[in-house]
């Protein structure tokens, strides 16, 4: 007996790895049954190419073929097994009786909630057609009740998906749909959750919202990488590392193509002339096309005929001189596309988000900071940039107080001499030296 | 073997603070020394102590973790429960100010029914205000049907009672 299952498992075994496609269904006992050993002759012939499914190859040997090939076996070896023996029902039709029955209830909802969007269409459909011009204010109206209905629909677009368990595990698995509007609303949920908080931190505490432009309000979230070296905001970024082009990941939550400036600015420039800072244009990039789903945004793609407008100069902070704050500004054109040549018409130094802003007709959705202050690689990377004044060291000038030095007084003055050093012994040591001076000093006065 | 009653679990960790620390007789009288600095001692909060010790006491239950699609079937469960709930809700809210609305409506037109000047002006209407009879016939309202105190008495409500 316990031969004939022995012998019986190896030929499941063997049935399995060539018919994985299937779900799985034959049990041990059906070893009996005259079709089960046509199925055997069969895989006898067809185990010279056997194919593996990595979501439930269990041998040894299975996974090591399949990860010749280049794919990786899904999960544990457990999960697989599991897998591979479950009759594979779908999450949504899983046989539980209290889960069924609240998927009926939200199926309903759903329903309801379709019902709305197509009378809110027909109704916005309606409006649309309808005559506003005799009335006063007319189109003024219209277009706020139209704003109005549309946010109405939006609202109930995100409704009637929300309660979706489908939706929210492909969200939670990065499988989601940027096209569609609950994939972007979730997506906006979570990023307000942290990352929004975050960034809006970092800018105040940076002071980057009175310095480069009045009042700011991310609504994009924009993330950013030197090659494999992702930057958080406020970070201090080694300038060897900072030498190459950084990367831009721009994920915008509202939908349709838009076309996007992007503006690197240093904005704590030394000004020695007038004893203070300015900011400097690092990299400008305008007419950039960017979308809910097309969010990559390498400094390096930029064409030269229509997009770059400033080439990209490594961030360097010269010796001395406090960090610098570089901030990377996305900002979306309100009106179209952009003359190239007209805004290279800008010049890098004293370049002012305050004035181009406006003036170009920006919109910020999105910024990112990081910081930089002078390392060992600074002067080899300005050298290598072509930028002179690595050998310039800022110090800050030493103002004399106009007040005469006090000379020392009480206490101190008693037991300055020799006679009290033990007292001084270990402590005071700088006390000590400035006192010694001062009696210097007046032994060379009388 | 003690048993392990709830109060006697509740009860150990005081019964070993009251204890006497173990008294281990040495076979010399000089006073032994132990090696190294005194080692501090270091203040536990016995509220913490207390807290601790239920939490990790081995007849605590576990915190209750799901498998990620149990746990996604305990969402969705929660979401129709939820909305379920919230539409019955709104529905009986509904209901209450339909009801509201038709009353007033009523009065209204009670009111406005009779042209003014004549003599029964408004009779039906200051009729329909008036509230006698709605706490029983000749009764009062039954938070007055017992002396106003800041407590509630001994016995909440003597059901011997006969007049």
């Amino acid at each position: 007996m316990t031969t004939c299952r022995r012998a019986a498992r190896s030929l499941a075994e063997c049935l399995r790895i060539n018919h994985h496609s299937k779900t799985y269904s034959i049990p041990i006992r059906a070893f009996a049954s005259s079709a089960c050993s046509n199925e055997v002759a069969q895989a006898a012939t067809e185990t010279v190419t056997p194919t593996f499914d990595p979501n439930t190859v269990t041998s040894i040997k299975g996974e090591r073929t399949l990860m010749k090939t280049g794919v990786l076996p899904v999960g544990s070896r457990r999960r697989r097994a599991a897998v591979k023996t479950s009759d594979n029902i779908p999450f949504e039709l899983l046989p539980y009786q209290c889960f069924q029955e609240a998927r009926k209830v939200l199926m309903e909802d759903r329903q309801e909630k379709l019902e709305l969007i197509k009378k809110e269409r027909l109704r916005i459909s309606n409006l649309l057609a309808a005559d506003y011009s005799n009335k006063p204010n007319g189109e003024q109206l219209k277009h706020a009740r139209l704003a109005g209905m549309r946010q109405h629909l939006e609202y109930l677009k995100i409704q009637a998906d929300i309660n979706d368990p489908l939706i929210k595990k492909r969200f939670e698995d990065g499988e989601s749909d940027m096209t569609k509007p609950i994939y972007r609303y979730l997506a906006d949920r979570k990023w307000r959750a942290h990352q929004h908080k975050l960034i809006v931190q970092r800018i105040d505490q940076l002071g980057i919202v009175p310095d480069l432009l009045p009042q700011f309000e991310p609504t994009a979230e924009v993330r950013m990488a030197f090659g494999k070296r992702v930057v958080h905001p406020g970070e201090f970024i080694d300038s060897r590392v900072s030498e190459m082009m950084p990367r831009l990941n721009v994920q915008v939550f509202d939908k349709g193509e838009r076309l996007i400036t992007v503006i690197v600015f240093d904005s704590d420039v030394p000004d020695l002339n007038n004893d203070g800072f300015t900011s400097r244009i690092h990299y400008m990039a305008s007419n950039i096309p960017m979308s809910p789903t097309d969010t990559s945004l390498p400094f390096s793609h930029a064409s030269k005929e229509d997009q770059l407008v400033h080439s990209w100069i490594p961030p360097f902070a010269q010796k001395g001189s406090p960090y610098h704050r570089y901030s990377v500004w996305v900002l979306q054109q309100e009106s179209g596309k952009l003359n190239v040549e007209e805004l290279r018409q800008l010049k890098r130094e004293g370049g002012n988000l305050r004035w181009i802003q406006p003036k170009f007709k920006l919109d910020p959705i999105g910024v990112h900071v990081f910081r930089s202050i002078w390392d060992e690689g600074t002067a080899g990377v300005m050298e290598r940039a072509g930028v002179d004044g690595a050998d310039v060291e800022f110090k800050r000038k030493k103002i004399e107080a106009l007040k005469p030095k006090q000379k020392a007084r009480g206490w101190e003055a008693r037991h300055a001499g020799p006679k009290y050093a033990s007292l001084r012994k270990g402590r005071d040591a700088h006390l000590k030296r400035v006192v010694k001076k001062h009696t210097r000093g007046r032994k060379g006065g009388h | 073997m003690p048993q392990l009653t709830p109060l006697y679990r509740l009860l150990t960790p005081l019964l070993q603070t009251l204890r006497s620390p173990p008294t281990l007789r040495s076979f010399s009288t000089t006073s032994s020394l132990s090696a190294g600095p005194p080692k501090k001692k270091v203040n536990v909060d016995p509220r913490i102590t207390l807290i601790r010790y239920h939490l990790q006491h081995p007849k605590t239950p576990r915190p209750l973790k799901l498998s990620r699609l149990r746990g996604l079937r305990h969402w969705t469960i929660h979401r129709a429960w939820m909305l379920m709930r919230r539409k019955r809700e709104e529905k009986e809210s509904a209901e209450l100010y339909r009801m509201y609305q038709s009353m007033s409506k009523a009065n209204e037109l009670l009111r406005t029914m009779d042209p003014p000047g004549m003599k029964d002006a408004g009779r039906l209407y200051r009729i329909a205000q008036e509230k006698k009879g709605i706490f029983g016939h000749g009764g009062v309202p039954i938070e007055y049907a017992r002396w106003q105190t800041d407590t509630p008495g001994r016995e909440p409500w003597n059901h011997g009672w006969t007049r």
